[in-house]
Formats: structure tokens, sequence, C-alpha cells
């Protein structure tokens, strides 16, 4: 098995990490999301090409499109936070309510 | 030249690393931009260069550009990087020595992990490299999207004309 995959299973694993631990900015975990959306269309794709299987291109595709209406969703959400507390600080949440 | 793309998956992986030790959003977007130009070159060494354009276009094109203004608004005054907050340094630091490490314990010798078999660089050799291929398989797989996969289309189609109406939706407080 080549090399190049434990490379990008790794930042899925990294970015994986990035999205549960929170700092001060929740946009901050959304772009780690943003990035294990990123691994998975990496690995997808490469392993598509090498296993020469052509059908299954569609599913990079398909998971890129996904991905953006997750992505707007999640945007959604991180503008009404903002619109509520002026910024997206995760420490302002303690409501319960957007 | 025969190493450039591990090289390439590294520095994909210390992109990875980059933004997530959490500095501030903007310099998070551009480390993502960053892996997201290498994973590029990386899918499309291996032959695909129709998947590398998709994600040039769709996902930096399209959606780090929706990222990049969201960014722009909800941003502070100091935003810190990663040389001037010591949480973000040395989380970096943690993850680039865990990732020459790794390098090194790669390349020496055969493997095994978690019942794969890791031996060798035999898929840095891309057969086929220097003249026309007959089929296209990412573009030849990519079409069959409207043949063969005209029911995943339609489900793509129909659910991002909903997600068009949930964002309003959300935005305006109707959930």
């Amino acid at each position: 098995m080549p090399y190049i995959y434990i490379n990008i299973i790794l930042a899925f694993v990294i970015s994986l990490i990035g999205t549960l631990i929170y700092r001060s900015h929740l946009i901050s975990s959304l772009l780690c999301l943003e990035g294990m959306i990123l691994s998975l269309f990496t690995l997808n794709a490469l392993l598509s090409l090498n296993i020469n299987f052509t059908l299954s291109t569609i599913v990079p595709l398909i998971l890129l499109v996904f991905a953006a209406c997750e992505a707007a969703v999640g945007l959604a959400l991180l503008i009404i936070i903002s619109n509520t507390y002026g910024l997206d600080y995760v420490q302002n949440l303690n409501l319960l309510q957007c | 030249m025969m190493y450039v793309v591990f090289i390439m998956s590294v520095l994909y992986v210390v992109g990875f690393i980059g933004f997530s030790s959490k500095p501030s959003p903007v310099y998070g977007g551009m480390s993502l931009v960053v892996s997201g130009g290498l994973g590029c070159g990386i899918v499309t060494s291996s032959g695909g260069s129709f998947l590398g354009l998709v994600v040039f276009l769709v996902y930096l094109g399209g959606m780090m550009v929706v990222f990049g203004y969201t960014i722009a608004m909800a941003t502070e005054e100091y935003p810190e990087t990663w040389g001037s907050n010591v949480v973000v340094l040395s989380a970096f630091l943690v993850g680039l020595l865990m990732e020459v490490f790794m390098v090194m314990w790669l390349f020496s010798g055969e493997h095994e992990l978690v019942g794969f078999y890791f031996s060798g660089l035999e898929g840095l050799m891309v057969l086929g490299e220097g003249g026309f291929e007959y089929v296209r398989e990412d573009y030849s797989g990519g079409a069959s999207l409207y043949s063969y996969g005209f029911w995943f289309l339609a489900m793509a189609g129909w659910m991002l004309f909903v997600s068009i109406f949930i964002a309003i939706e959300v935005t305006r407080k109707r959930y």
C-alpha cells in the first residue's frame, strides 16, 4: 500500500482532533470540519484512481456536493450566533439558544 | 523528482497541522487554501486532472471564498498567528515533530500497520505517465454521473436546492 495514504489518513485524524478541541473561535472548528472533508475527498479520489475503478470517481464529486450543503448550514448558524453575541466566541454560548 | 508526491503529501499534513492548532481563523483559512492546492497536486499526479480541477474550482473557489468573507465578518482586532501565542506554537511544533518521526519511521523498512502492509514506494511511480492514455478515467467517471448515476445527480441537485431554503430560514430564525 503506498505511503501517501498514511499521510492523508493522518491529516484526517489531525483535523478530527482539531474539530473536537475548542479554543476561542467557533469558526475554527468549522474550518477543521472542512479540512476533514478535504482529506476524505483526496483519499477517495486517490483510491478510485489507483484501483482503476472508473465508476467510483463519482464518489468524490457527490461528497463535495454534500460538503457544500453542510458548510452552508454551518455558516448560517454561525451568522445567527454572530448576530446575537457580536462575535463567535465559544465562551459566549451559555444560553442554549442561538 | 520521484519523491515529489510524497513531499507534497508531507506538506499537506503540515498545512493541516497549521489550521488544526487553531490560530486566528484568517490564518487557518490561508493554511486550508495551501493544503487544498497541495491536495490538488497529489490527485493530479495520480492521473486525475479533472478531480484536481474540481478541488480548485468548487472547493477553493466556491466554499473557501464563502468562508473567507464570513471570517472577515467575524474577526477580531488583533488576530493571533502561530508565533504570537505559545499554545498555538507548541501545538504546531508537536504536530510537526510527530510528522517528522513518522516519516523517519516509514523509511526505515517495511511495516505492517492495522492489517495493511506498507512497503516501498511503488505507489509513487505513475505508469504510463509519458504518453497519452486511451481512457481518461476521471473524465469518464465524472461523465457517468449523468448516465449511470442519474439518481445520484437528482438527489444531489435536490439537496442543494433544499439547502438554500434551509440557509435562508435558519438565518431568519424560523427554525
